[in-house]
């Protein structure tokens, strides 16, 4: 029995030259208590297919269709059918508050009172896992964290008493550890309420965890259907293939055997940050955060959003000014207020968003020039000195020439390209300009803020593959900040965890990755899903509660900024700060690993991961 | 949001103390004397002069103007010795707030309303039709507005008074001339704040989750929407409720732009500073409000100020 | 050069049937603005007292005054003034606006903080009193009038451009220019200005007509420009005496006021559109 049945679907948009055709003519079902999958990349017309079913495209759309019915009716938002977005922050009117966004819905569904519509609403808010729900009915959705509004909104959802919910991307603005507790409550509540759900996302592994039925979509049209072990496992269409292998990765590593494989760690240290902190009045920042960046190494800088992976970058480049703590830069430390001057250039910056970080006024070739000149001003690193500028001589008009057109041709652009205005740009060619830019002046380190984290994925493979290549080559160091375990496993030689601020642990990525120590590093390793429906469906969302509110900044002053989501956490973690405990080349913020916890050895012990 | 409040009323009262220094020796350095006039003799008018004070050091006159206003006395008019300033902002801002009260009622109801049709009406002639009105009203200057309705509706077709305020008629044509821009600049803002939030995705998730569409704008878009025009409208009947210059001297209203432009004809230097600095305090008195309006209207800053008290 | 014009001017007015029409009646105005006073038989300044007050007719399009001026000649005459004043000026503020909300946003801080508290005071006078002290010091004309202007025109000018570079100095690529290590000064000309320019230009065409509308209506009340010369506020003024009896020696300098600010700000408007929009609006305008 299905619950929805779309038959011969096409949207058109009139542009103009022309309509141009956004779906074209699609059929698909979703059948009852079950979880049906639609996949494609951004701009395969998945979104609009799935307004266009709720009825709730603009009126310059023209829809056609064959058929679409909800239980052998048409569809009628909020009675029969209902819709939860990605971005939980903007589909919650700010506004408004969380109790009267939700009520609102209950009383138009059912017609009742208020008094029965707030009782429903907490109802269904601790259906959905929150904790407190007569507190959160009077915040705002600002007050939230993002799993707990994308918890509201399913909420909200599930107020309409629907047949079926479609979810568009529901988890793709979460971090993984939280993307997995959303995934395992829609499961629950599809077995529990038996309303069916249709996901839509662009993410393999979500859809290889969740779905019984996927369809694949491209280009506006479907182009391959089937269960999921079909399509995961013997995916017929060219398309779906490669989706496949853009989500798994290819192997960066075993391509090019990397030099930094012996074990010498004693190689010297260009950036050195020690017990750096910075706070904002929010609560973002970074409190005690040591981090060393040796030659020629990839180090990742891994942590969900919020957890102060931006704001140690932006100190390290002097783009921020640390409350306390220091910096050094060659074993020197560098002035503080003229930070930026002081590297003289050698620290370079790729940027997440590729539509801000290119000045639209100015062509491909006068970016480069500009960063160009600018080098040869500063000459060497003592940029305060007036015989600096003698030092750089100025470049010839060919020489100048000469390395744009390495640059270029390093970073897969073509020379032609050259005096084209970003917006000529996709935004995977702009992030190969924004790396052009930042490698003309030859820097020592580079730093890499999310830099392929706003791409799509066969993008993303191209420019991390990129960033790899050129990285091997020239032999920069790299600091790597992503939220994305899988990525940064596969580029970096190192890592680093962080959380609440705080550095949980470091070490050489194979063995972090193997065999992890915090607590939270586990977590981020297994919240990922892997596009294999077999193992996908596995993941965990670990022992983990939903933390208290968003309102800790007090409280973690005094301990473990994870105690309050850790399943392992002890008493003293929680009145306490763990200092950073270190073996080796690694190093773990944990009481687990104190000597108080895990026993007085022997300087020849060895330890071993305590969870 | 407390800091907040008193700083934001300690740099109000730095504004305006700055302002009647500032005017006061703008004023002052006006050369001439403001009893010269044909047929006076010079010792009658230092005479005068020596009773206003005007002969003394122009820092003690700054002392004791500074004292006069600490007391709430903004001095005696050059003009007539028997009237106070204050007398005559008394007597004139009444009439002046009356009008630009009403002219703001009129321009919020009419704005909003004009706004919202434009933003929500699917057929392009009404949003043509709105808009080009909207830039024809914020256009044309309001002298010339005044004088084109006054020609119009009680020269021509002799339909209202043209001059007085005498009944609720007389309030007609000096409202409507007053509201028109303002009208214009609040639909328009309505009607561009309105479209983009109506392209938000709260609005199409409320729609998703069953509520009408008169329900969305209403209750959703329109609680958004607003924090700009509240921005807007604040400032502007600022101006409005100190008078308009010309509206007032068109149809002979006996208000405080009248007395203004009486004033400056008649080089009552008191009385011109005295105004000044009265619709100077009242602006600065509006912005104020209008800030902390806007501050207080965001959940946000609320909250903070809520967890402070608390 | 011809080319960047022509390039400039797609970006701002190309393909907007509201900027083609708003600049076809500016050219039109400008036109008769010059041509008018040096063809037409009749002086804007000449009195005859035969001809006093007469109507509409083929000898005098518009009538004539109650000096027995021609008033066809007077109005486009006066249009001449009004229109010289305005865009001299808007250039000026457009300038001193640029430059100071440029240092105040790019300074940030301490000097933000002082440069906006004294255009708070600036602007909290009535620019009536700043001409009022210029005709008296200098005497009254379109000098006066247009430094008059100047005092406390630029400061709408000042706060768009601050707000839009405080936001641009946020963006990344400003950070990244700054890690190459660009000297300040280049980052602000080469990369935060240039991208104000759709604001600064936008509101430059807006100054001209804010400009004009303030010069009329300050020489409607009587503070301003003075005979001989005569803007079409003082036309205006002049005719409002006999207001009741001869209604047409007022409307038509009203009519081509009105025309001239509405093509104007047709063409801002245009503009506005194509480049996204000016920030926020300006906090209220001189309209008292």
């Amino acid at each position: 029995m299905n619950v929805l049945e779309v038959k011969n679907l096409s949207v058109q948009y009139p542009g103009t030259e022309g309509a141009s055709e956004i779906v074209k003519d699609i059929s698909f079902t979703v059948e009852e208590g079950g979880i049906t999958g639609i996949v494609g990349q951004s701009g395969s017309g998945k979104s609009t297919a799935m307004l266009a079913v709720m009825g709730l495209l603009d009126g310059r759309a023209s829809v056609q269709y064959g058929q679409i019915t909800v239980n052998g009716k048409a569809p009628a938002p909020g009675r029969n059918i209902a819709m939860i977005f990605q971005d939980s922050l903007s589909c919650l009117n700010p506004s408004v508050k969380i109790g009267r966004q939700i009520t609102e819905t209950v009383r138009t569904r059912k017609g009742c009172g208020r008094k029965e519509a707030a009782a429903r609403a907490e109802e269904l808010l601790e259906t959905v896992g929150i904790r407190n729900p007569a507190l959160r009915m009077r915040q705002y959705p600002f007050e939230l964290s993002g799993g707990m509004r994308q918890r509201v909104v399913l909420a909200i959802a599930l107020a309409c008493e629907p047949d079926l919910i479609i979810a568009d991307e529901p988890t793709t603005a979460l971090d993984a550890v939280v993307q997995a507790q959303i995934l395992q409550l829609l499961r629950r509540i599809v077995r529990e309420t038996g309303t069916a759900l249709l996901l839509v996302s662009h993410d393999m592994g979500v859809t290889a965890a969740m779905c019984r039925n996927v369809y694949v979509m491209h280009g506006g049209r479907i182009i391959e259907e089937g269960t999921a072990e079909d399509i995961f496992y013997d995916p017929s269409e060219e398309y779906t293939k490669q989706l496949l292998k853009d989500a798994k990765g290819g192997r960066l590593r075993e391509k090019e055997k990397r030099n930094a494989d012996d074990p010498e760690s004693g190689e010297e240290a260009l950036i050195r940050m020690t017990h750096v902190t910075k706070i904002f009045d929010a609560d973002e920042g970074v409190r005690d955060v040591s981090l060393e960046i040796r030659k020629s190494e990839i180090l990742a800088l891994v942590g969900e959003s919020g957890s102060g992976k931006t704001t140690a970058a932006r100190i390290l480049t002097g783009m921020l000014r640390e409350d306390a703590g220091r910096l050094y830069y060659r074993g020197r430390i560098p002035q503080r207020g003229r930070r930026m001057d002081s590297f003289g250039g050698k620290v370079q910056m790729v940027f997440q968003d590729p539509y801000a970080s290119l000045n639209p006024c100015l062509t491909v070739r006068q970016a480069l020039s500009e960063a160009l000149d600018a080098a040869v001003r500063l000459g060497g690193h003592d940029a305060g000195d007036a015989d600096a500028r003698v030092a750089g001589h100025p470049l010839s008009e060919q020489e100048k020439e000469e390395r744009i057109r390495k640059i270029l041709a390093l970073t897969g652009l073509s020379y032609g390209d050259a005096d084209r205005y970003p917006h000529a740009f996709s935004g995977g060619q702009r992030q190969r300009i924004g790396i052009a830019r930042a490698l003309i002046t030859e820097p020592e380190v580079l730093v890499c803020d999310e830099a392929i984290s706003s791409l799509d994925a066969t993008t993303r493979e191209q420019i991390l593959e990129l960033l790899f290549r050129v990285q091997r080559k020239i032999g920069f160091a790299c600091l790597f900040i992503s939220h994305d375990m899988h990525v940064v496993r596969r580029i970096s030689d190192r890592i680093a965890v962080m959380y609440g601020g705080q550095i949980v642990e470091t070490g050489r990525t194979k063995k972090v990755c193997s065999d992890p120590w915090h607590p939270y590093t586990k977590l981020l390793l297994e919240a990922v899903p892997e596009p294999d429906p077999v193992r996908a469906k596995k993941i965990k969302s670990g022992p983990v509660k939903e933390a208290a509110g968003t309102d800790q900044s007090d409280a973690a002053e005094a301990c473990c900024p994870f105690a309050g989501r850790c399943g392992y956490a002890l008493e003293c973690c929680r009145r306490e700060r763990p200092e950073q405990y270190a073996f080796g080349d690694r190093g773990v913020s944990c009481f687990l690993y104190s000597d108080e916890h895990s026993g007085r050895r022997s300087g020849a012990y060895r330890m071993t991961s305590q969870i | 949001m407390a800091r907040y409040t008193c700083r934001r009323i300690l740099t109000g009262l730095l504004s305006l103390f700055v302002l009647i220094t500032v005017t006061f020796f703008l004023v002052r350095i006006i050369p001439g004397s403001p009893f010269q006039r044909g047929g006076v003799s010079e010792s009658v008018v230092e005479a005068i002069e020596q009773e206003y004070g005007l002969n003394e050091p122009l820092f003690t006159q700054y002392l004791s103007y500074i004292g006069g206003v600490l007391h709430g006395d903004l001095g005696i008019s050059y003009q007539d010795p028997a009237v106070r300033v204050t007398e005559v902002i008394a007597r004139a801002w009444p009439v002046t707030a009356s009008v630009g009260a009403a002219a703001l009622i009129v321009s919020l109801i009419l704005g909003t309303g004009l706004g919202i049709l434009s933003a929500v009406s699917g057929r392009r002639s009404v949003k043509q039709v709105i808009s080009a009105g909207g830039m024809i009203a914020a256009g044309i200057p309001g002298f010339a507005a005044a004088i084109l309705l006054m020609l119009v509706f009680s020269v021509k077709l002799k339909l209202l008074p043209a001059s007085g305020l005498l009944s609720p008629v007389h309030y007609i044509l000096p409202v409507a001339a007053l509201s028109l821009y303002p009208a214009a600049m609040v639909s328009r803002l309505v009607s561009s704040t309105l479209e983009t939030e109506l392209t938000k995705d709260y609005v199409l998730f409320a729609r998703a989750k069953g509520l009408g569409r008169r329900q969305v704008i209403f209750t959703h878009a329109l609680k958004n929407a607003y924090l700009p025009v509240i921005n807007y409208i604040g400032p502007a009947s600022a101006s409005l409720l100190t008078g308009s210059f010309v509206v007032e001297s068109i149809f002979t209203i006996p208000g405080l732009g009248r007395e203004f432009v009486g004033s400056i004809t008649n080089r009552d230097y008191t009385l011109i500073l005295g105004l000044t600095v009265f619709m100077g305090a009242v602006v600065i008195l509006v912005n104020l409000i209008t800030d902390l309006l806007c501050a207080w209207l965001d959940p946000k800053t609320r909250r903070a100020y809520r967890e402070e008290r608390a | 050069m011809l080319k960047r014009i022509r390039q400039q001017w797609k970006t701002y007015m190309g393909g907007s049937r509201m900027a083609a029409a708003g600049c076809i009646v500016l050219a039109v105005w400008i036109l008769l603005a010059v041509m008018v006073p040096l063809v037409s038989p009749w002086s804007y300044s000449a009195q005859d007292a035969q001809i006093r007050n007469q109507g509409v007719s083929l000898l005098h399009w518009f009538g004539t005054d109650r000096f027995g001026r021609d008033l066809f000649t007077r109005v486009w005459y006066g249009a001449g003034i009004s229109l010289t004043v305005g865009i001299a000026s808007a250039l000026i503020n457009g300038a001193i606006g640029v430059l100071y909300g440029a240092v105040s946003g790019f300074a940030g801080r301490h000097m933000d903080l002082i440069l906006m508290r004294i255009a708070d005071i600036i602007s909290a006078i009535p620019s009536m009193l700043y001409v009022i002290l210029l005709t008296l010091v200098m005497g009254a004309g379109i000098g006066s009038m247009i430094l008059g202007l100047c005092v406390a025109g630029w400061i709408g000018m000042a706060r768009m451009v601050r707000g839009e570079i405080l936001k641009l100095k946020e963006m990344e690529y400003a950070y990244a220019a700054r890690m190459e290590g660009i000297r300040p000064l280049r980052i602000l000309l080469r990369h935060l200005l240039p991208n104000a320019a759709g604001t600064i230009i936008v509101n430059l065409i807006f100054l001209v007509p804010q400009a004009i509308f303030t010069e009329a209506f300050l020489s409607f009340l009587g503070v301003g420009i003075e005979a001989p010369a005569a803007s079409l506020g003082t036309i205006i003024q002049e005719a409002r005496s006999q207001m009741m009896l001869y209604p047409q020696q007022m409307v038509f300098p009203l009519l081509v006021l009105c025309v001239m600010l509405l093509a104007l700000n047709m063409a801002g408007t245009a503009a506005e559109q194509k480049a996204g929009g000016r920030m926020e609006t300006v906090r209220g305008r001189e309209d008292r």
